[in-house]
């Protein structure tokens, strides 16, 4: 049937690595094999500091984990709703989840963690792992709010109004019919959103939560081994995002067209 | 043919405005039960608004709309009720991408009228033995030819079991070589006994089944009458225009 080829982008991601793009799916692969090589390499050939370095940041690498995981889950509900909220008849829900995507995105990210750690904070007591995942939330909530919304908006008329005409409801023909649709042009800029929530997740270091780079600061100021420290945090960093954009290619070659089920 | 007197339709001086244009001007009309009614007219003349009026996929600027004894212009009707009794066919299909063939024709039924899953089953193979592509029952629509589909798609409406069947213009997107197999389903759906409204331009068919037929011009009806009125003493030199371009 009709099969647009609709692209959707919001943020920039990382490049996925693509089969058919051969150009960028080598470069993926060069860029992952030099960082392993380069990190296994330090850590053999110069273990003081690279493999204290090593030993030193997996908690700050969990918790990164953590951030990102949370806040994709949470940011997708978010976004979901804005994306409903901003295509809705009714004035005030499309108003309401308009503005918020409007703030959002003009406020840079590490305004809004300072904000919402140290402006609220005067008010009430907030955990600062608690500012950094709802920070990142509401951050990509609205990112997420605009994937969904133009991911509704491809799926074709025709098929609101042959649901509506069967007897579906509104919000019936939105959960059977539209999102199980939309989520084939969805996938790949959400994909895509994941991957820059995980570098972002790197701000967070600014309100005391011991990330990956917290972890790799704090090794850097007891040993002054600054370099060493950032050149070991980056190699990780690269090697996280690298792995994570495989994941979300492999993701979406599993989006096939309906009838190769 | 005999007909019942029961009205099932009753359209009364609707007008439905988009922007400065006028869709639809001071229409009635009125179906009984187990009616044919065509409508032709030239592009833009009205004929799909006063269709998607009838089951509220276009809401009416003003006048009534009762459709088996629901005022559905009246703002606390059920509309989503209504609908399950209305079937209606689009000129795209408009097949669910994502489901099969069976899916198609299931899901509304398992959905809304809480049709148990084997049976909604069982009553789909049968309707898709009915319009001959019972073997298509696992294929996704993007599998079918046009003809498939819009076959499918009538099968799909016929699952909720309506009273009343609204087709807009069904055979326009086919290829010529498919149109006759949609048309015959259509037909063994009139001998049944279907109430059904059709916009169409397949004359033969008009011909053949239409018990009245509207010539609609401008959002306005111009003519009402049987075929054989239409086809060998049309009155309004509009109608005559139009016959003559088409026949
Ligand atoms: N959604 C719409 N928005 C604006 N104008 C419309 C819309 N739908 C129909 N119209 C206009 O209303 C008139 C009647 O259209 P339609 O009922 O589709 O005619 P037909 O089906 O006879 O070709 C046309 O002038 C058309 O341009
Ligand atoms: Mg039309």
């Amino acid at each position: 049937m009709r099969d647009k080829n609709i692209k959707i982008d919001v943020t920039d991601g990382a490049a996925i690595p693509t089969r058919r793009d051969p150009g960028l799916f080598n470069a993926w692969r060069v860029t992952l094999i030099g960082t392993v090589i380069a990190i296994v390499s330090l850590v053999i050939f110069k273990p003081d500091p690279y493999l204290r370095i090593i030993k030193f940041v997996p908690d700050g690498i969990l918790i990164t984990f953590q951030v990102t995981f949370l806040s994709i889950a949470l940011s997708l509900i978010v976004g979901l709703f804005t994306g409903l909220g901003r295509l809705s008849k009714n004035r005030a829900i499309n108003l309401i989840a308009s503005v918020y995507v409007e703030v959002i995105r003009g406020i840079p990210l590490l305004v809004q963690l300072f904000y919402i750690y140290y402006a609220l904070g005067t008010f009430f007591r907030i955990h600062p792992f608690t500012a950094a995942v709802t920070a990142m939330t509401v951050c990509y909530g609205a990112y997420m709010g605009e994937v969904f919304r133009a991911g509704i908006q491809s799926i074709d008329k025709g098929q609101t109004e042959a649901a509506r005409s069967l007897g579906f409801s509104k919000s019936q023909t939105m959960f059977y019919v539209i999102i199980p649709q939309a989520m084939r042009t969805i996938l790949p800029p959400v994909g895509n959103e994941f991957i820059a929530l995980l570098k972002d997740t790197s701000l967070v270091s600014i309100l005391a939560v011991s990330d990956l780079l917290r972890r790799g600061r704090e090794f850097a100021t007891q040993t002054f081994a600054y370099f060493e420290t950032y050149t070991m945090v980056a190699l990780l960093y690269l090697m996280i995002t690298l792995i994570l954009s495989k994941i979300v290619s492999i993701m979406e070659d599993k989006v096939k067209p309906y009838d190769q089920k | 043919m005999t007909k019942s007197d029961e009205t099932i339709i009753t359209i009364e001086n609707i007008y439905k405005f988009f922007g400065d244009i006028e869709a639809l001007s001071n229409v009635s009309l009125k179906v009984r039960k187990k009616e044919k009614m065509v409508i032709i007219g030239p592009s833009g003349s009205g004929k799909s608004t006063l269709l998607r009026a009838i089951n509220r996929l276009e809401g009416v600027d003003r006048g009534k709309i009762v459709i088996d004894g629901q005022d559905i212009t009246d703002r606390h009707c059920n509309i989503n009720k209504v609908r399950m009794e209305l079937g209606m066919v689009f000129q795209n299909f408009n097949l669910f991408p994502h489901k099969s063939v069976l899916q198609n024709l299931t899901m509304a039924p398992i959905k809304l009228k809480k049709v148990p899953p084997v049976q909604a089953r069982e009553n789909a193979m049968r309707l898709l033995e009915k319009v001959g592509i019972k073997e298509k029952a696992t294929a996704y629509p993007s599998q079918l030819s046009g003809g498939q589909q819009q076959r499918v798609a009538i099968a799909r409406a016929l699952a909720m079991n309506p009273k009343i069947m609204l087709f807009d213009e069904p055979t326009s997107a086919l290829d010529p070589e498919m149109i006759g197999e949609v048309l015959d389903v259509m037909v063994n759906l009139a001998l049944e006994g279907m109430t059904m409204v059709v916009v169409t331009h397949e004359m033969g068919f008009a011909r053949q089944v239409a018990d009245w037929v509207v010539f609609m011009d401008e959002g306005k009806i111009v003519e009402t009458g049987t075929p054989e009125h239409f086809f060998q003493s049309p009155e309004h030199p509009r109608t005559k225009k139009f016959l003559s371009q088409i026949l």
